[in-house]
C-alpha cells in the first residue's frame, strides 16, 4: 500500500512573488534536503510524486495550501513533520500533516471546491464608496468580465463562482473577505473580482495596492464545507 | 533599508528578482567595523545568479566574521524604469542596503558586452561613474573575471581590479582595508589604493600612465605610486586545500543554471589557439575525486537540487571521470539527483558517458569541431579529425540519438572560402552517416556559427578581425551551401561581434566612447533586443575614435599591447610561437599529458599542473 502524506503549508510574504511552479520546486527541494524518502516516477526523467491542491497566483500569499507527498517506504508522521519543518525555506511553514486516507481515491487537485480569501486594503480610502461598490456588485444577477490571456480573450460570468456574499470588515486595516467556488468548469481569481469592482462598480482601490491572502481551501464532506484536512 | 512598494513589484516582470530571502542567503546584522562587500554580475538576476565565481566569493567572504558579502544584479529594464521614476537607489538583496553605502562593490566581468551595464548599475546606485570623481564616502569599485586581462577600456570606471582567482586575493584586500581603517584612513582613497597596489594580484589602473605614439599605438605604460610594473595573476595552487561552494544560494525562480555546479578542475591545456580561457586559467589543477564526493554530498544536502552539473572548461578531460560519474550516480540517484555534463569531447568515450548520465533520455548532443576543414582545424590546434567526429556521431546515432548540434567559427586566421564550404560539407556527412547507419533519413543537424573575435593573451592576439562585410559575406556563402531542410543554420549578429572585437583588444581611449554610448542609451548590449548599434557608432564618431583601429588592424610583433602590464603567466614568446605554428599548420600537444610547451605559466607563477592522470 502506498504511503501518502497530506500536509497543510503556507506561502508567506517573503515569497509572495513566486509562481506556483517555483513554489512547488521550493517545496520539492525542501523535501529532498530533509532527507524524506519521497517516491519518484519511473521513466526518462524521474520526478518526485508531489501534488498540490490548487495553484496560487504570483503576488498572492496563503495561510492554507495543501500538498500530497508519496513516500517510497512507510514513514512516520512525526519524522516527516520534524525534518520538513527544519528544511523549509523562509516563507513556507508546515501547519499540519496527516496520512492520506487510503480509501480516498480523489486527487488533491480535484478535491478543492471552494477557496476563501482575505484582502487587506490600504488605508485612506472612502469606506462608503467601498461598501457601495460591494453592494452594487451583490445586487447584480450576472457580472460578466473579460478574461484575457496571451492566447485568448473570452467573456466569463463571475457571480456563478461566488460562494458567499463579499464581506467588508472594518478594523485597524480594513479587509474584504471573499469565498470563491472552484468547479470542473472553471473558477475566478480574487484579483479579477477586485478588478471588476474597480472597473464596473466604482470600487476606489486598484488591485495592485492590496494584499491578497488565501485563508482556506474546502471540500464538501457529508454535505458540509470542511477544510481539506478536517 | 530600502522598502520597495508592493505596487511597484506587482507591476514588473518576475518581481522575485528583487525580493531576496532565498535559501542559504546570508543575512548578517551590521556591526561596527564590519566590511560590507557587494558582489555583482551586472546582468539580469537569472544570469548573475548562475555565475560560479560569485558563489565561491560569496561563501568565502561570508565565512569571515568581519565581512558581510551581499548580492546585487542589474534590474531588468522595466524595474529600472520604476526605480528611476520613484528615485529608489539600487540595493542589495540581503539587507536591502543602498549599494553606495557598501565599502566595496565587486563586478564580475565575464564578457565585454557587459560594460555598459556596469555603468548603468553604478548610476542606479548613485555612485559616480568615473573613479576619479568618487569621494571618500563612496565604495571602492572592484573588477574581476576574464575581462581583467585587458581591462583598459573600463580602467576609468574602476578603482582596482583583482587579477586571477579572487578567493585567495579578496581576503588580503579586505585585510588591507581593515588595517587602513584602523590607521584612520590615512591619505583618503588614494592612501588605500596605494596599500591595495601592494597586494599581489591587485591592479590599480590609476597608478599606470599610458603614452601613445603618433600612429595611435602605445608608446609606454609606466607604473607610478610604487605599483608593480607588471601585475601577475594569482592562482590557487591546490584546489583541494581551499574551501569550495557548499551552500550556494538557491533561488526561488528558475535561473539559467539552476542546478548544483561541481567544479572538477580549473584550467585547460588542450591549446586551442583561439581560446582565451585556455590560456588565462592555466595551469590545470584537478580536485581529488574524494574531495569532489564530499563537496557533492554537502551541496545536495544544503540545496535539495535534483541535478548536478560537472563544471569545468573541458569536463570530459577529468582524469578519473570514468569512476566519478558512476560513483555520483550510485550515491545520489535514489534521492532523485541526476548528473549532467555541460560539454562533450568529440570521441566515443564521451558518448558512453552521455549514455550513462542521461540514462534513456535522448535529447540532442552538442559537439564543437570549430572549423570546417582539417587544414583549418590544424591551424587553430583543435586536435580533432573528421574521423573523430564521424566516430562520435556514429556512436551517438547507434545509441539512439538523432539530434546533433555542431558549433563552428568563421573569420579564423588563414581561412578561405573552401573552409567555409567545408562546414556545410561536414554537416552533410553527418546526415549521410545517420542514413547509412539507420537505413533511412531522420537526423537533425544544427549548425551554429559564431564570428571569431581575437582575444588578448591568445596566439591570435595579433590577428586582424575580419571586417563586418567579410563576416557577412562568409555567413551568406555558407547559407548558399546549406540546402537540406534537415540542417538548421544559425549565425551570430555581426555588429555585436565587431563591438566585442573592438573592446576585447581596446585601450583606455575607449572609456569615453563607452561613457557616451551609455549616456545615449546603451545597456544590455549582450541582449540582441536591447543592442543599439547606431548608438555605439555615433559614440565612436562623437569621441573621434576609430573602432577599426582596434578590431581590424594587424598588430606587429613587438607592438606594446594595452594589457602589457597585466600578466596571466603565459609568455608573449609562447603565444607568438603558437601564432607561427598556426600559420604553418603545425599541431601542439597538451602539456597535461604530453611534453611541456614552455608557455611560462608554471615557472612565472610558481605553480604546477595537478592532474590525477599524470601518475605515469
Amino acid at each position: 500500500m502506498k504511503t501518502i502524506i497530506r500536509a497543510e503549508i503556507t506561502k508567506g510574504e517573503e515569497i509572495r512573488y513566486i509562481s506556483h511552479l517555483d513554489y512547488a520546486g521550493a517545496v520539492e527541494r525542501a523535501i529532498r534536503r530533509a532527507g524524506i524518502p519521497a517516491a519518484y516516477s519511473e521513466g526518462f526523467n524521474p520526478h518526485m510524486k508531489l501534488a498540490f491542491a490548487s495553484a496560487l497566483a504570483v503576488g498572492v500569499t496563503s495561510s492554507s495550501e495543501y500538498m500530497d507527498v508519496e513516500l517510497a517506504e512507510p514513514y512516520s508522521l512525526s519524522c516527516f513533520t520534524q525534518l520538513l519543518e527544519q528544511a523549509l525555506p523562509k516563507g513556507i511553514r508546515l501547519k499540519r500533516a496527516i496520512y492520506k486516507d487510503a480509501a480516498d481515491k480523489k486527487a488533491l487537485m480535484a478535491l478543492a471546491e471552494r477557496a476563501s480569501y482575505r484582502i487587506v486594503l490600504p488605508s485612506g480610502y472612502n469606506k462608503e464608496a467601498i461598501k457601495k461598490a460591494i453592494a452594487s456588485f451583490e445586487a447584480e444577477l450576472d457580472v460578466v468580465i473579460w478574461k484575457v490571456t496571451p492566447k485568448s480573450r473570452k467573456e466569463v460570468e463571475v457571480k456563478q463562482y461566488m460562494a458567499a456574499p463579499i464581506k467588508f470588515v472594518e478594523g485597524e486595516q480594513d479587509e474584504i473577505l471573499m469565498d470563491i467556488l472552484i468547479t470542473p468548469q472553471g473558477s475566478v481569481k480574487p484579483e479579477q473580482i477586485l478588478r471588476a469592482l474597480y472597473d464596473m462598480f466604482g470600487f476606489p482601490i486598484e488591485v495592485e495596492t492590496v494584499q491578497i491572502e488565501r485563508t482556506g481551501l474546502f471540500c464538501r464532506r457529508n454535505g458540509k464545507w470542511t477544510a481539506l484536512i478536517a | 533599508m530600502i522598502k520597495v512598494d508592493s505596487a511597484i513589484l506587482a507591476s514588473v516582470s518576475k518581481p522575485a528578482r528583487y525580493t531576496g530571502n532565498e535559501l542559504n542567503s546570508v543575512h548578517k546584522p551590521y556591526q561596527e567595523g564590519m566590511v560590507r562587500f557587494a558582489l555583482s554580475l551586472p546582468d539580469v538576476y537569472e544570469v548573475g545568479m548562475s555565475n560560479l565565481g560569485l558563489k565561491i566569493l560569496y561563501e568565502i567572504l561570508n565565512a569571515r566574521k568581519d565581512v558581510a558579502a551581499e548580492r546585487v544584479y542589474a534590474p531588468w529594464v522595466d524595474m529600472e524604469e520604476k526605480m528611476r521614476q520613484h528615485q529608489i537607489p539600487l540595493y542589495s538583496l540581503e539587507s536591502f542596503t543602498p549599494i553606495k553605502e557598501f565599502d566595496f562593490v565587486g563586478f564580475s566581468l565575464q564578457y565585454e558586452m557587459i560594460y555598459s551595464n556596469v555603468l548603468n548599475v553604478l548610476d542606479l546606485a548613485g555612485i559616480p561613474l568615473l573613479a576619479s570623481e568618487r569621494g571618500d564616502d563612496m565604495p571602492f569599485v572592484v573588477g574581476g573575471g576574464p575581462c581583467v586581462y585587458n581591462a583598459e577600456p573600463v580602467a576609468d570606471f574602476f578603482d582596482l581590479f583583482v587579477v586571477g582567482e579572487g578567493e585567495i586575493v579578496l581576503g588580503e584586500l579586505v585585510d588591507a582595508y581593515i588595517a587602513w581603517q584602523k590607521d584612520g584612513r590615512p591619505d583618503g582613497r588614494v592612501g588605500f589604493l596605494r596599500r591595495a597596489a601592494q597586494v599581489s594580484g591587485i591592479y590599480v589602473p590609476s597608478f599606470y600612465a599610458v603614452d601613445y605614439n603618433e600612429d595611435g599605438t602605445i608608446k609606454a605604460i609606466t607604473a607610478t605610486e610604487g605599483a608593480p610594473s607588471v601585475v601577475n595573476k594569482r592562482v590557487v595552487p591546490d584546489l583541494d586545500a581551499v574551501p569550495s561552494v557548499t551552500r550556494p544560494v538557491v533561488p526561488y525562480i528558475d535561473i539559467v543554471h539552476d542546478r548544483i555546479m561541481l567544479e572538477l578542475f580549473r584550467g585547460c591545456t588542450r591549446g586551442c589557439r583561439f581560446c582565451q580561457a585556455g590560456v588565462i586559467y592555466r595551469p590545470v589543477r584537478e580536485r581529488k575525486m574524494e574531495t569532489l564526493m564530499k563537496i557533492a554530498e554537502k551541496q545536495v544536502a544544503n540545496t535539495g537540487y535534483n541535478e548536478m552539473s560537472l563544471t569545468s572548461l573541458s569536463s570530459a578531460d577529468y582524469s578519473r571521470l570514468k569512476e566519478l560519474v558512476p560513483a555520483l550516480i550510485n550515491r545520489f540517484s535514489k534521492e532523485g539527483v541526476s548528473v549532467s555534463l555541460p560539454s562533450l569531447r568529440i570521441d566515443s568515450f564521451s558518448i558512453e558517458l552521455a549514455q550513462e548520465v542521461q540514462q534513456v533520455r535522448k535529447s540532442g548532443l552538442t559537439f564543437a569541431p570549430e572549423a570546417g576543414t582539417q587544414r583549418l582545424r590544424d591551424v587553430i590546434n583543435k586536435g580533432v579529425t573528421e574521423e573523430n567526429l564521424m566516430e562520435a556521431t556514429g556512436a551517438a546515432f547507434r545509441q539512439g540519438w538523432s539530434t546533433i548540434k555542431l558549433y563552428f567559427m568563421i573569420g579564423l586566421p588563414t581561412e578561405t572560402d573552401e573552409d567555409i564550404i567545408g562546414i556545410a560539407k561536414l554537416a552533410y556527412r553527418v546526415l549521410d552517416l545517420y542514413k547509412s547507419i539507420k537505413g533511412k533519413r531522420g537526423a537533425k543537424v544544427t549548425v551554429s556559427v559564431s564570428s571569431f573575435v581575437p582575444k588578448p593573451n591568445t596566439p591570435f592576439q595579433w590577428f586582424p578581425q575580419n571586417t563586418p562585410d567579410e563576416l557577412r559575406r562568409k555567413q551568406q556563402l555558407l547559407k548558399e551551401h546549406i540546402k537540406d531542410r534537415s540542417i538548421t543554420y544559425h549565425y551570430h549578429d555581426v555588429p555585436t561581434s565587431f563591438l566585442e572585437g573592438v573592446f576585447a583588444r581596446g585601450d583606455r581611449r575607449l572609456g569615453k566612447v563607452l561613457l557616451t554610448a551609455w549616456k545615449n542609451g546603451a545597456k544590455y548590449d549582450g541582449w540582441s533586443d536591447h543592442f543599439k548599434y547606431d548608438v555605439w557608432m555615433n559614440a565612436f564618431e562623437t569621441e573621434g575614435v576609430d573602432p577599426t583601429f582596434y578590431a581590424n588592424r594587424e598588430r606587429a610583433l613587438g607592438e606594446i599591447m594595452p594589457w602589457q602590464h597585466i600578466s596571466c603567466g603565459a609568455d608573449e614568446a609562447f603565444l607568438w610561437r603558437e601564432y607561427e605554428n598556426a600559420q604553418k599548420e603545425v599541431l601542439t600537444g597538451d602539456c597535461r599529458r604530453d611534453a611541456c610547451n614552455f608557455c611560462g605559466v608554471c615557472p612565472n607563477l610558481n605553480v604546477t599542473v595537478i592532474d590525477g592522470g599524470l601518475a605515469k
